[in-house]
């Protein structure tokens, strides 16, 4: 029986694993990875607008703290009109949500949005699975993440950088299109959720810069 | 959270109606003065520049827009930078459309309706009820210019606003700026130029988004 049972996991996880995409190596194991990711402590300010059931549900300013070193964030989502509706960090020492006006208060809103964040501007940390080009010779990267999960990031013949998130299992969960380009790839960003509820944010940059001897700040 | 979230942005706009009644009403000794200059207001046009701080900004986030009145109850309260948002009010009716796609839609998510009530106070603020809103205490403070202090009565806006300052000039008699402070590290800050009461607004200001 436990047999079976084992047969049948394997065989369950073998098929959802061939929806990850393939990757082909290549010869040169030179190959870089693509980054875009931020390298220093930086301050993005977007607007965003929110997309559900292909209806604009919202559109807000969204400023985004970030620290690769010590993979810190710090976020705040504003109204149009300058009311904060979400603030919160999150670092090593875990989540906190200094304000979470509705919806923003939703059960795992605040983790799932944290998670999106990261996804967007922190270079995965999980170890490298693999490394080639994709069907349209795309260099691209694929990290294993610990807890569970794939991701995949890489770079297309435009310039664009784009992200994928997959479950352990292969199920693509999180599409990120970095737009961009090579000279500024945050000035434009795209991120679909493929979740039981889906959704999309369209982000556009207002600016951002660098930022130096700032302590991280919680409200 | 709700009717925190409806309480905060019935501040915000009688706050800036507040902002917007002529500077010689403002230097009135008592909101009953007060309140009899406001109801000769028939319109309201002007410019404004918001300065949002928050400890996670190094320097204040500027929004830029225009704000219309109408008596006796149409409003156009638009921020045109950095995200175009308009709200209208106009006979019993209350509209919210935000940018999509470089558009200006209709937000249908009920937003406008939370709006509806701001603005049905508002209307009533114009028609010279400036101290019916239980949720403040009003304080006029005379000094090198004129300060009408919003303090929140009660905890219903406990870690949301912990006071609202508009200040007037005594010089020129024009309202300068109101400043709604929200922590002891976050403040919104609103300067108004190019007042203009009394000026002719075309209905359709009240009605239309381009």
């Amino acid at each position: 029986m436990k047999k079976r049972a084992l047969l049948l996991i394997g065989a369950l996880l073998l098929a959802s694993c061939a929806s990850l995409p393939d990757i082909r190596p290549v010869a040169d194991e030179k190959t870089t990875c693509p980054s875009p990711f931020p390298a220093q402590k930086i301050r993005f300010i977007h607007t965003i607008e929110a997309v559900m059931a292909g209806k604009t549900k919202a559109s807000m300013i969204g400023v985004t703290l970030a620290d690769p070193v010590s993979r810190t964030i710090s976020c705040a989502v504003m109204s149009p009109e300058g009311m904060v509706l979400f603030d919160a960090l999150r670092g090593p020492s875990g989540l906190s949500v200094n304000r979470a006006l509705p919806p923003f208060d939703a059960a795992d809103f605040a983790r799932n949005m944290m998670d999106d964040i990261e996804l967007i501007f922190f270079e995965p940390r999980g170890a490298l699975a693999r490394k080639g080009v994709l069907a349209k010779g795309e260099a691209v990267c694929r990290r294993h993440e610990d807890p569970g999960g794939w991701i995949d990031v890489w770079e297309d013949h435009d310039g664009r950088v784009h992200i994928r998130r997959y479950s352990e299992g292969g199920r693509l969960q999180r599409s990120v299109t970095l737009t961009g380009g090579p000279a500024n790839a945050y000035a434009a960003i795209d991120l679909q959720a493929s979740e039981w509820i889906g959704y999309s944010l369209s982000m556009t940059l207002i600016e951002s810069e660098t930022v130096q001897n700032e302590t991280q700040m919680k409200e | 959270m709700i009717i925190k979230g409806i309480a905060m942005k019935r501040t915000g706009l009688l706050l800036l109606m507040t902002l917007l009644v002529p500077a010689t009403i403002a230097r009135a000794d008592d909101f009953d003065r007060l309140s009899r200059e406001s109801s000769r207001i028939s319109t309201i046009s002007a410019d404004f520049v918001q300065k949002k701080i928050m400890k996670i900004l190094s320097k204040p986030l500027i929004s830029e827009g225009k704000f219309y009145y109408a008596a006796p109850d149409s409003i156009r309260w638009e921020y045109q930078k950095p995200l175009r948002s308009v709200v209208l009010s106009d006979k019993g009716k209350t509209k919210r459309y935000i940018a999509s796609g470089g558009k200006m839609i209709e937000d249908k998510t009920g937003g406008a309706q939370a709006m509806k009530i701001v603005l049905d106070e508002v209307a009533g603020w114009m028609k010279g009820k400036f101290t019916g809103n239980p949720s403040f205490t009003a304080v006029l403070r005379e000094g090198a210019n004129t300060q009408i202090i919003l303090t929140p009565v009660g905890k219903n806006m406990a870690g949301m606003i912990e006071k609202i300052e508009i200040t007037v000039s005594r010089k020129d008699a024009s309202v300068k700026s109101v400043r709604i402070v929200e922590s002891a590290t976050a403040e919104t800050r609103i300067d108004f130029l190019h007042v203009a009461i009394n000026q002719h607004i075309p209905p359709s200001v009240f009605q239309d988004v381009p």
